[in-house]
């Protein structure tokens, strides 16, 4: 129905500046992301909230669902500095997000999605020259929800960043530092009774070709 | 307004940018046409028809092709705007005033040219069963009938063709109701015309849909938006369903010879000269049957997609007459199709269809309804109904999202329309959505489905989210009186906790007035809903233990090193139990627990922990024998929902994250969750045990096992689409295959077919779609059963209701002001028994024998009135009444 109206489902242009990957290939992996880039959180606002909100979007009897949540963090300090990233199981849960949810409030703010390429290492961490996001090193204005300018925040909100400071004081960069948030479903072999080597992410579906294929993709990915 | 002011307060957005940007493409003559036809009327419609005329005119050598894509777009996502396009299309059919006199339609004009190019993508909306453009044309070629454009004879035939779906044999009601639709609108749209050329036509599509309807009844007893035990008849007093809306708007049209509600912009041009105009004759059609009932006889039916099941459609009426339209008349129910076209075409952009709902009166005759604070009232108004714009919108979209058992759209969909209308008009929609409340909220007195509870309640919470959760609490403090488990008391209860998961406890609390706070009031969760680390008190039995195995992961053990140290633990504990006890268990409690609590900071740290161990969990989920998956023991894996459960017992939502994941991560299965529900869910909280057993199913329970069928179901729809895909690579491989064995095939000797190597991918595919589509049916069953034996307890069952049967009778029902906490209990159990027959039905259909034989076949030959009733529910979802 684009004739009349714009749908709200199409990304922006924002571009990656470390990406390496070039624009058309960006265009394809956006046409079939399952992730979601988040902005305009307040630093108080959990991942649990955010859960709650963006689960109205998941279509678990398609296959679908929140994979996971990536908290944006500052750089130097690890706390939350107002973006995350929210990945589901399928594409259209995603573009859901983006007519329904994007420029909806949450925690009292306006929050907005945006299509992104997926997650990758380090991106979880905010750009700007301080730790956090670059939007906030040029802000003019008091913004409680995000630091405010002074250390004046609300006295409700004080609380809250107790908790907040303290959530993510672990977190950890370099591979394997994010969960996956748990694969598709895939056939398991029963060996009863022999306690063999767990299996851990990174080597699921070892078995199988589809397994194999799976694997060379994220690779490739990777590599990108 | 507020809630906009930090977003534009800072620099631009880049996306502003790019809209912006978008809107200067350069664009042909032909475009710019196409785009002020598609612009029709924005300003005046009925100033305006002319002068796009004068454009289409002006612009030679007509683009034919683009002229009729420039009208299906304009009738077909503007359905509002139909009778301009008639219009406009009429007076295309004039030959252009030469000599500034001598208007006379041809044979040939260029009106006729674009609706003969018009047909033929009509033809193509019918061929492709793509109802909503079908239906669109159709009241667009009703309105040319109206204007002597179109033979009236041949859109009867029109008509009659889908009137004969109607009639086909096992016709479903989604192909029904579509078909039927598109019959009666045409017919209110042009009846004034039909019923002068064919006086008894109207009576003969009126008699077919009713006809088709009268088989409706027992679907509509399932779907009604109240619940009555007692009555096995349709009650419905303050919704309406859709196609009895129509059949009575038509018979209301007939009654008074089609005196029509609609916009005729056409109806003041001079008449045809019927000598020389021959009007259009629309050439048959004929309904293709729909594609999925045709795979249904193909050999892999199996792993043909489930098609979503369509039911009566109760749209819930929340004012009267003379605020918003009813939609059993002519012009309410023109009012109500408009504004569901609307809600449904504009879906892809919520703000867009905002601002379109709110402009809708300008498209309708003067009068429809009440002009604007300040705006001046219209001349001669052409009717005088009225009505309120702003709680039409909001009765209008909230009967869309409470259709049941499922809306169109997603539910969040209509709630984030509703936000949307809100902000555009504040102090106008504020009004409507909280009369819209409270009537939503005393209906729950009266056996409001229970489904419709939860979607409220999930409305609620977003709305008051996006409104700084305004809410006035306090006119419902006389209500903390009602039985703790009353709709109304579950209702704030839900909303709140609803409110507090999209924002903080104490944020919630603030909004709500003191004698909600108390414990008694029973609306707030008794604490901040943070974990309950069952050994973090050092007094508590076996702290120690849970320290040691915390250490272990604190100092990021190997999960073997975890395993290993626990079975040193069993034997330590082993002698510090009762006999009572079973250490296993208790191993598996603590360490499940333990693990937890590493994870318990956020959802993230969570997924860390389980990913880190899940080798220890396969472990214990196996029962301490393996560590390799799919292999856990039922009581291992209900130890484990049940210690995650404890963990969260303040906080609901975490403890539906827990169970998803833990079946994400494979550790239990769907059904797992469905038989922890059933059996374990009133253990988890001792102090709410008297609220829980007997078992019932309040909105939490319900949303657990959901969760779980639907991850069974999403499973299986996973694994068909891989199997498709590689279905189709595996054919084309043979296809490849057989090709290169023709060519060399060429010294007349018959080799026989090249043998191709055994698809190993394909093969584990179908072996996974198999053993899933198994759990699935298994989940299905354990769901059903559950059901069964809370409603329909044996005497020796575990919990049994004592009111799960006495609630049935009339007279209770009628009682129910006395009614206490287990009968409200039963009542709500039952509602989510009816929810679940009706929503899972494709499915349940699949394997309604072995099911039944399962569930119900010990009630044979019994006059339990439970079972009768779970027995009627039963058979009519699943389509045997």
């Amino acid at each position: 129905m684009a004739h009349v109206v714009q749908p709200l489902d199409q990304p922006s242009n924002y571009k990656d500046s470390q990406t390496r990957i070039d624009r058309k290939r960006q265009n394809e992996m956006l046409a079939n992301s399952t992730t979601l880039y988040i902005g305009n959180l307040s630093f108080f606002t959990t991942e649990e909230q955010i859960y709650e909100l963006f689960s109205k979007c998941a279509n678990a009897a398609d296959g679908g669902g929140i994979k996971r949540i990536i908290m944006g963090l500052d750089r130097n300090t690890r706390t939350p500095c107002g973006f995350c990233f929210v990945e589901y199981y399928t594409h259209a849960e995603a573009l859901a997000s983006m007519r329904y949810v994007s420029g909806t409030k949450l925690d009292e703010r306006i929050i907005r999605c945006d299509l992104d390429l997926g997650y990758r290492e380090g991106r979880q961490f905010g750009r700007g020259k301080s730790g956090g996001q670059v939007r906030d090193e040029h802000r003019q204005d008091y913004d409680p929800g995000r630091g405010g300018w002074g250390a004046q925040a609300q006295r409700l909100e004080v609380e809250r960043r107790r908790a907040v400071e303290e959530r993510y004081a672990d977190a950890q960069d370099g591979p394997g530092a994010v969960a996956s948030g748990g694969e598709d479903w895939k056939e398991i072999e029963t060996t009863q009774g022999r306690l063999k080597r767990g299996r851990s992410p990174e080597d699921e579906g070892d078995s199988d070709r589809m397994g194999r294929r799976t694997k060379i993709e994220e690779v490739e990915i990777d590599r990108m | 307004m507020s809630y906009n002011r930090h977003y534009r307060g800072g620099r631009r957005h880049y996306r502003d940018d790019e809209d912006d940007r978008r809107r200067d493409i350069v664009e042909s003559p032909q475009e710019r046409l196409k785009l002020a036809i598609i612009k029709l009327g924005e300003v005046d419609p009925y100033q305006e028809i002319a002068a796009v005329e004068t454009h289409i005119r002006g612009l030679a050598p007509p683009d034919i092709y683009n002229l009729s894509e420039s009208f299906h777009i304009g009738v077909t996502e503007q359905p509002y705007k139909i009778p301009f396009y008639a219009a406009l299309l009429r007076l295309l059919h004039n030959n252009p005033p030469t000599d500034g006199e001598s208007i006379i339609a041809d044979g040939n004009s260029l009106g006729k040219q674009i609706l003969e190019e018009f047909w033929k993508g009509f033809q193509a909306y019918v061929d492709k069963l793509m109802w909503r453009e079908t239906r669109f044309c159709i009241h667009f070629f009703a309105h040319l009938v109206s204007a002597q454009i179109i033979s009236p004879e041949s859109f009867a035939a029109l008509l009659q063709s889908f009137i004969t779906v109607l009639d086909e044999f096992g016709v479903s009601h989604g192909r029904a109701k579509r078909a039927a639709l598109c019959a009666a609108e045409g017919l209110m749209i042009a009846g004034a015309v039909l019923s002068s050329s064919k006086p008894t036509f109207p009576n003969e599509v009126v008699t077919s849909i009713q006809t088709y309807t009268e088989t409706t009844n027992s679907g509509k007893w399932i779907v009604q938006p109240v619940v009555r035990l007692h009555s096995p008849n349709v009650e419905v007093e303050n919704a309406d369903e859709l196609l009895d809306t129509a059949i009575n708007a038509l018979k209301a049209l007939e009654s008074a010879g089609f005196e029509g509600p609609y916009p005729r912009p056409y109806s003041g041009y001079p008449p045809l000269d019927i000598s020389s105009f021959t009007p259009f004759s629309l050439p048959s059609v004929l309904v293709p049957p729909e594609v999925i009932e045709l795979e249904g006889l193909s050999t892999e039916a199996e792993e043909s997609e489930i098609k979503r099941q369509e039911w009566p459609e109760y749209f819930l009426r929340l004012f009267g007459d003379d605020v918003t339209p009813d939609p059993n008349t002519p012009a309410g129910y023109a009012v109500r199709n408009d504004l569901l076209a609307m809600i449904d075409v504009f879906e892809v952009n919520r703000k867009e269809a905002a601002r379109l709902l709110l402009e809708y009166p300008k498209w309708v005759v003067s009068g429809t309804f009440k002009p604007r604070p300040g705006a001046p009232p219209p001349d001669e108004p052409l009717v005088n109904y009225n009505w309120q714009l702003e709680s039409t919108l909001l009765e209008t979209i909230l009967g869309a999202s409470l259709i049941l058992p499922q809306s169109t759209q997603v539910q969040i969909y209509y709630d984030g329309l509703i936000t949307e209308v809100c902000k555009i008009s504040p102090s106008t929609v504020g009004p409507a959505v909280g009369k819209s409340i409270r009537k939503l909220y005393s209906s729950l007195t009266d056996g409001l489905d229970v489904e419709i509870e939860r979607r409220f309640s999930e409305w609620f919470a977003i709305h008051m989210s996006n409104f700084n959760f305004q809410w006035v609490w306090k006119e419902w403090i006389p209500d903390l009186d009602l039985a703790i488990q009353h709709p109304k008391r579950a209702f704030m209860r839900t909303a709140v906790e609803y409110e507090i998961r999209l924002s903080y406890y104490d944020r919630i609390v603030k909004s709500l007035p003191e004698a909600m706070h108390t414990p008694e009031a029973h609306i707030l969760p008794k604490q901040t809903p943070g974990p309950d680390f069952m050994y973090d008190d050092p007094s508590k039995p076996h702290h120690d233990a849970a320290q040691s195995i915390l250490n272990l992961f604190r100092g990021r053990a190997k999960a073997e090193d975890v395993i290993s140290h626990l079975d040193s633990l069993r034997n330590t504990l082993e002698s510090d139990i009762t006999e009572s006890e079973n250490v296993d268990s208790l191993v598996r409690i603590i360490t499940t627990q333990s693990l937890l609590h590493i994870g318990s900071r956020s959802f993230s740290h969570l997924l860390n922990a389980i990913e880190r161990y899940l080798p220890l969990l396969r472990t214990i989920a196996s029962g301490g024998m393996t560590a390799s998956a799919g292999a856990g023991t039922a009581e291992a894996k209900a130890d484990i929902l049940s210690a995650a459960a404890l963990f969260w017992k303040y906080n609901p939502q975490m403890v539906a994250i827990v169970f998803d994941k833990l079946m994400q991560y494979q550790i239990v299965d769907p059904t797992d969750v469905v038989s922890w529900t059933f059996l374990h869910v009133s253990e988890v909280d001792e102090s709410e045990a008297d609220l829980k057993a007997p078992l019932n199913l309040s909105a939490f329970e319900w949303n657990l096992l959901k969760a779980a069928l639907d991850k069974a179901i999403g499973r299986v729809n996973s694994a068909r689409r891989k199997l498709a895909m590689l279905r189709k690579e595996d054919d084309d491989n043979r296809a490849r295959a057989k090709a290169r064995g023709g060519n060399m095939d060429v010294d007349g000797e018959t080799k026989p077919d090249e043998p191709i190597p055994e698809n190993v991918a394909l093969a584990s595919a179908l072996k996974a779609f198999s053993s899933l589509t198994r759990e699935q049916k298994t989940a299905l069953s354990r769901t059903l059963e559950g059901f069964v034996s809370c409603l329909a307890p044996s005497p020796t069952s575990l919990h049994p209701n004592p009111k799960a049967r006495e609630i049935l009778t009339e007279h209770s029902w009628h009682n129910r002001a006395n009614w206490g906490k287990e009968e409200w209990n039963a009542w709500e159990t039952w509602g989510w028994y009816r929810h679940f027959c009706r929503a899972y039905s494709p499915y349940l259909r699949n394997y309604a024998t072995t099911l039944m034989a399962v569930s119900f076949a010990r009630f044979e030959g019994q006059s339990d009135p439970a079972a009768i009733l779970l027995q009627k529910m039963w058979d009519v979802s699943i389509g045997q009444e």
